[in-house]
């Protein structure tokens, strides 16, 4: 239903490319032509193995760096084309959630004022009014504010430190919020609680979500829809269900099949892959990029590169010899 | 050399760390035996202890840890407590080696892996250095490097992580030891090159009949992969059972908890976790009496009153007064 057609898509990423030079001229092919339509209050979850592009193209998304090519439209307005103030101003929209919770906190500052920053340099509110926001906001991220606000990151676990990070993304009441692997430093049972609350705040708060992560049964729980990834290029895309249980990539079902299930009686898959390295994205092989470890490969991928193709209404995927 | 041999008999093993606050008990009295041809699968959230007792094992630990002198550590009959750092230096190799989790770590960045291979077989089985050399390509064959003959020259950084890792694995079973630690070893690589590292680690223990004890924070590694998991919490084991049995039959309440909070790929989408709340305890001031009963749904008053004994019917045991399945447990 999603198909990347003239929908009134809420996040519409078209042609998305982005590349970084090196030296000699020579360039690493982080995501190249990669296309997704994410509907208003949808949340898609991207996934792929190190080195695919994924955290490459959520951050191009945010335009931290710009990409390359293609454009980014979100609710209409193309976020490629803008520069300084009118930047920042749609940036309120928009804000990110990263993997390294302790990191990505100021060690230096209180909690107070590390949630309170994006709403100062947006300049909204009196001081008073914007410790009355935060506080508030810490109590909906599960924290309790009387404790937390004159606090510094050290005093809390990891778990503690994300759902502060959630608060400060969270603070601007943006419309959509993207998690580069947002729970995946985080111990299991510590996971599922903030795990659990980004569900929650997105159901409350009408969030549209992009949720990137290499773990993909979390990416199952929390998505509606998921991407795949392949040494810069999405290889299938489709409702989560349909993904997990009728992919029709070689690559997807490698992948789904090197999971290990938490369960004994479940023996784990024989790898269909040929036996190798992740290809270089500075040197990506002609035609598909998964043709050299794909045991169904042919010339024909060596050849051209296959495109997008549906295969049931939502459901794409860019391979010459599907599986059924 | 047989079957059912016992390898390792670790005894009340007790691991403390003095900091500012005052003494950390990381390994808080840990008993268990494994046998030749046996995986145990130790599993853990950070800080329950998992990597300290690896260490503690291998008698690898740093100068502010304390082991009290009632921890036993019996490999093949030898207490390694009682043993000099030069002897126990000459038993790390031929009898017990450990492959860590970040390979790039653990590998020596200014040698070429051929020479780290080398160095152990010289070292330990006197080997001259022409057939240390062609061991260590045989080794690198044996563990799945692609290009053997040309990546023996090679440098860490000339490998990518699932090589390096191979790498380290070859370096581990180079001296074919009895025991074999894998400390969380595909924890920092991808889920394909992870199937491959432990479909390795699985032949490498089948064909030279080691033990393995397999350290891990994924219930799936440990489904998958282990003949027995011990489950960790707080220092401690607080349930240990052979794996079908810890699966079908978990009667330790925060076995069950963890299993509950995983996210599984055959759920539906959005399905609400069971998460556990709080966190573990502090383990400078812990609990009095059963670690898990501040986050436990079943404890109860008596759960504060002393830590409660690892102990249980036909090989399933289980630290708690008030497990699970009870009225099925015959």
């Amino acid at each position: 239903m999603n198909a990347p057609t003239r929908d009134p898509a809420f996040l519409a990423i078209e042609n998305l490319t982005v590349e970084y030079p090196l030296q000699g001229g020579r360039k690493v092919h982080a995501v190249t032509d990669f296309s997704a339509h994410v509907m208003r209050g949808e949340t898609l979850g991207l996934v792929g193995e190190s080195g695919c592009g994924k955290s490459s193209a959520a951050r191009a998304v945010m335009q931290l760096p710009r990409p390359t090519r293609g454009a980014v439209r979100l609710d209409g307005q193309e976020l490629t084309g803008l520069r300084g103030r009118a930047l920042q101003q749609a940036r309120r929209r928009f804000q990110m959630i990263f993997q390294d919770p302790v990191a990505s906190l100021n060690p230096r500052m209180t909690i107070r004022d590390i949630v309170a920053a994006p709403l100062e340099i947006a300049g909204i509110g009196t001081a008073e009014e914007r410790c009355a926001r935060v506080a508030a906001m810490l109590e909906k991220v599960g924290l309790n504010a009387d404790q937390a606000m004159e606090r510094r990151p050290h005093e809390f676990s990891g778990g503690q430190c994300q759902r502060i990070s959630i608060a400060r993304a969270l603070i601007l009441e943006p419309d959509l919020l993207v998690c580069d692997e947002a729970v995946s430093a985080l111990d299991v049972s510590v996971q599922a609680q903030v795990l659990n609350l980004l569900e929650d705040l997105k159901r409350d708060l009408g969030l549209t979500m992009l949720f990137i992560s290499h773990d993909l049964a979390v990416v199952k729980h929390v998505s509606d829809r998921v991407a795949v990834m392949y040494l810069g290029r999405l290889c299938e895309i489709a409702d989560a269900e349909t993904l997990y249980r009728g992919s029709v990539h070689p690559y997807t079902r490698t992948l789904l099949s090197a999971v290990p299930e938490p369960d004994p009686e479940a023996p784990p898959h024989a790898l269909s892959l040929i036996p190798g390295e992740l290809p270089s994205p500075v040197n990506p092989p002609s035609g598909c990029p998964f043709r050299t470890r794909c045991p169904r490969a042919s010339d024909l991928c060596a050849s051209q590169m296959p495109q997008l193709q549906d295969i049931s209404p939502g459901h794409l995927s860019a391979c010459h010899h599907p599986l059924t | 050399m047989h079957m059912g041999e016992i390898i390792l008999d670790v005894r009340d093993q007790r691991t403390s760390f003095a900091t500012a606050r005052g003494m950390l008990a990381a390994v808080d009295g840990v008993s268990f035996t494994l046998q030749r041809g046996r995986t145990l699968g130790v599993v853990g959230e950070s800080g329950s202890g998992k990597s300290v007792l690896s260490r503690s094992i291998m008698r690898l630990l740093p100068g502010n840890a304390v082991v009290p002198g009632g921890s036993r550590v019996i490999l093949n009959g030898r207490d390694l407590t009682r043993l000099s750092e030069a002897e126990l230096r000459r038993l790390r190799g031929p009898e017990m080696a450990i492959v860590f989790q970040d390979p790039m770590t653990s590998l020596n960045p200014v040698l070429s892996i051929g020479r780290q291979i080398m160095e152990v077989l010289m070292f330990h089985l006197g080997m001259k250095k022409r057939a240390a050399r062609a061991r260590a390509i045989e080794l690198l064959t044996a563990v799945g490097l692609p290009q053997p003959d040309v990546r023996v020259d090679q440098y860490p950084h000339q490998l990518s992580g699932g090589m390096r890792q191979r790498v380290a694995i070859a370096i581990a079973i180079a001296c074919e030891p009895d025991l074999l630690i894998a400390d969380e070893p595909t924890t920092a690589l991808d889920v394909t090159v992870q199937a491959e590292i432990l479909d390795l680690l699985q032949r490498m223990v089948r064909e030279r009949n080691m033990a393995m004890i397999l350290i891990t924070h994924d219930m799936g590694v440990v489904a998958g992969r282990c003949d027995d998991v011990a489950v960790m919490y707080a220092g401690r084991i607080v349930e240990q059972a052979p794996v079908r049995d810890l699966f079908r039959n978990t009667r330790m309440p925060y076995t069950a908890a963890l299993l509950a909070s995983i996210p599984k790929v055959t759920d539906p989408p959005h399905r609400k976790l069971d998460a556990i709340d709080g966190r573990p305890p502090d383990l400078i001031n812990p609990p009095p009496g059963c670690p898990f009963a501040p986050r436990c749904k079943l404890a109860d008053a008596d759960c504060d009153q002393g830590k409660p004994m690892l102990e249980g019917p036909a090989g399933h045991l289980f630290a708690c007064i008030r497990p699970l399945g009870q009225e099925t447990a015959a």
